[in-house]
């Protein structure tokens, strides 16, 4: 179980029949399913599926992965297909750096500066909130803490960082995970129609789910469900931004939570980390390679960005634009594949009631919010 | 009957399915064979987390190994304590998911008879063992006893 993965080129061959599956599974919706539905006539009127449901290849792969696993499969990966659904995880990633194509450091700045205090603001307000129905409702200590992150920054990423600080027992952990992933699959799906129901535009949808949604993977699935369109100004390129400021506070808010389990106790000798090795440990790398995107696009080495008001995108970014859309779609279909109603299904207890308050108050009070200081969000 | 499984997590969700099994074991003269299922899908569960850094990712599931490693300590002697007078008896850790390492025990013919308590490893366990019995109930051919 401990064992993680070994290296990619060590995991590929075992890896190839799954990740196959996923990929002729992007191609057959991206090639032939989309552009069916597109013409198709249903109800007497032409591409029904998609003006009605917003079917596109994003929320198409997630679903596939979804029926691969709970309905084809019978609830379980087959083994021959478990590794390339596992690596499949590494495309979003590397979508994520692509990711930095789309911005300069001044537009990151631009952005970065208006999430810092919406994220920040709505950070603090839900680990107040879940502390606070934490002891209200009796829940566990450890479990409170797991959740206090969890239902803040960013879903499973930081109840995994946070459970061994405050010695989560694996149960809690469990039921806190399963919470989070319901919640954010459930908000994943129903966005896109709320967003296309009050006309946001991007930038204003993109802020709204960025800070609303509890888990990132479904920050990310539902910007794409909403415009899978990958170029700067879209939903993407502005919920990603919020995703990142969220996850840069992984350590800080393990670091923070920490002090608050232990506070009155004795902590076990040896088991004291300061913040800077919650850094080294916790800190997710591959936002580094996001930046290290951001300056090479800043400084011109892939050609113009496209960023609005400038000079059309370079070739050269328009191909890594169209890449963007193929790993993304691929990584989700893989998202999808890892995604168990068996588990889901049995979340309940007081982490239930606490993960679906603090949730849904902060879903709304984010759209609230949005929709309040619309007039005032930068555009980039 | 000559070998009966108990699923057991050193808690008090399995006492009284060890009680009945000992009872059971010593009426029928059968061997007791006392199963820890040490859980092999958390990795799995959380698998589509793909911005934990590799060593906060690590870092959790050795946590989580540890922790069930502790608790299969726990239910080894529990199993010790309550069989110190039945000496015809054993206790294993298997590795695997819970229902597939308990169902495929009884399907490879290793015990007439299976025992375990309604609740067993929830204290340790992923959600899904809620449904551990209803589970096992679908697939196992012997006797089945849940408490």
């Amino acid at each position: 179980m401990t064992s993680e993965s070994p290296g990619f080129f060590q995991q590929l061959p075992k890896a190839l029949p799954g990740l196959a599956l996923i990929v002729i599974t992007m191609v057959v919706i991206r090639l032939w399913i989309e552009p069916w539905m597109k013409g198709a006539v249903i109800l007497g009127q032409k591409g029904w599926l998609i003006n009605v449901f917003h079917l596109n290849y994003i929320l198409l792969g997630i679903i596939m992965g979804l029926l691969y696993r709970n309905v084809i499969f019978g609830g379980k990966l087959p083994d021959i297909f478990a590794d390339g659904f596992k690596l499949s995880r590494l495309f979003i990633k590397t979508g994520i750096i692509l990711l930095g194509s789309l911005y300069t450091v001044q537009a990151i700045i631009k952005l970065g500066s208006m999430a810092i205090f919406l994220i920040g603001g709505f950070v603090v307000l839900s680990i107040i909130m879940v502390l606070w129905l934490g002891k209200l409702l009796g829940m566990d200590r450890s479990m409170t803490g797991v959740m206090a992150n969890a239902c803040s920054i960013c879903g499973v990423s930081a109840a995994v960082a946070t459970a061994p600080a405050v010695e989560a027992k694996p149960a809690h952990v469990a039921y806190a995970i399963a919470t989070i992933l319901g919640f954010g699959i459930l908000t994943m799906f129903i966005s896109p129609f709320i967003g296309h129901a009050l006309g946001l535009n991007d930038l204003q949808y993109g802020a709204w789910v960025g800070t609303g949604i509890l888990n990132s993977g479904q920050v990310l699935a539902a910007c794409l469900a909403f415009n899978p369109n990958v170029a700067p100004g879209t939903a993407v390129s502005v919920g990603e931004i919020w995703n990142i400021m969220r996850v840069i506070a992984i350590p800080f808010a393990v670091f923070a939570v920490t002090i608050w389990y232990w506070s009155g106790q004795e902590q076990p000798e040896g088991s004291r980390k300061s913040l800077g090795t919650l850094l080294v440990e916790k800190f997710p790398v591959f936002v580094l390679g996001f930046l290290g995107m951001v300056l090479l696009t800043s400084i011109g080495a892939f050609g113009d960005a496209g960023i609005k008001g400038g000079p059309p995108a370079s070739d050269t970014i328009k191909m890594i634009r169209d890449w963007m859309q193929w790993i993304f779609g691929i990584g989700l279909v893989g998202m999808g594949g890892y995604i168990d109603f068996k588990e889901l299904a049995q979340a309940g207890g007081t982490p239930l009631k606490v993960g679906l308050l603090v949730g849904t108050t902060k879903y709304v009070l984010a759209l609230v919010v949005v929709l309040i200081i619309r007039d005032h969000l930068v555009e980039i | 009957m000559t070998t009966i499984a108990v699923a057991i997590d050193g808690t008090e969700a399995s006492a009284a399915a060890l009680v009945f099994a000992v009872d059971k074991a010593r009426l029928e003269e059968a061997r007791l064979h006392g199963v820890f299922v040490l859980d092999t899908g958390w990795a799995d569960f959380i698998g589509n987390d793909w911005q934990s850094s590799r060593n906060a990712r690590q870092g959790f599931l050795d946590y989580v190994r540890g922790e069930l490693e502790k608790q299969s300590e726990r239910a080894r002697r529990q199993f010790v304590g309550a069989t110190a007078d039945w000496p015809n008896s054993s206790f294993t850790t298997l590795p695997g998911d819970p229902a597939e390492a308990l169902a495929g025990l009884m399907g490879r013919g290793e015990a007439d008879a299976m025992v375990l308590g309604e609740a067993v490893y929830r204290t340790c366990g992923r959600p899904s063992v809620k449904n551990l019995a209803k589970q096992l109930k679908k697939v196992v051919r012997q006797p089945l006893f849940v408490l």
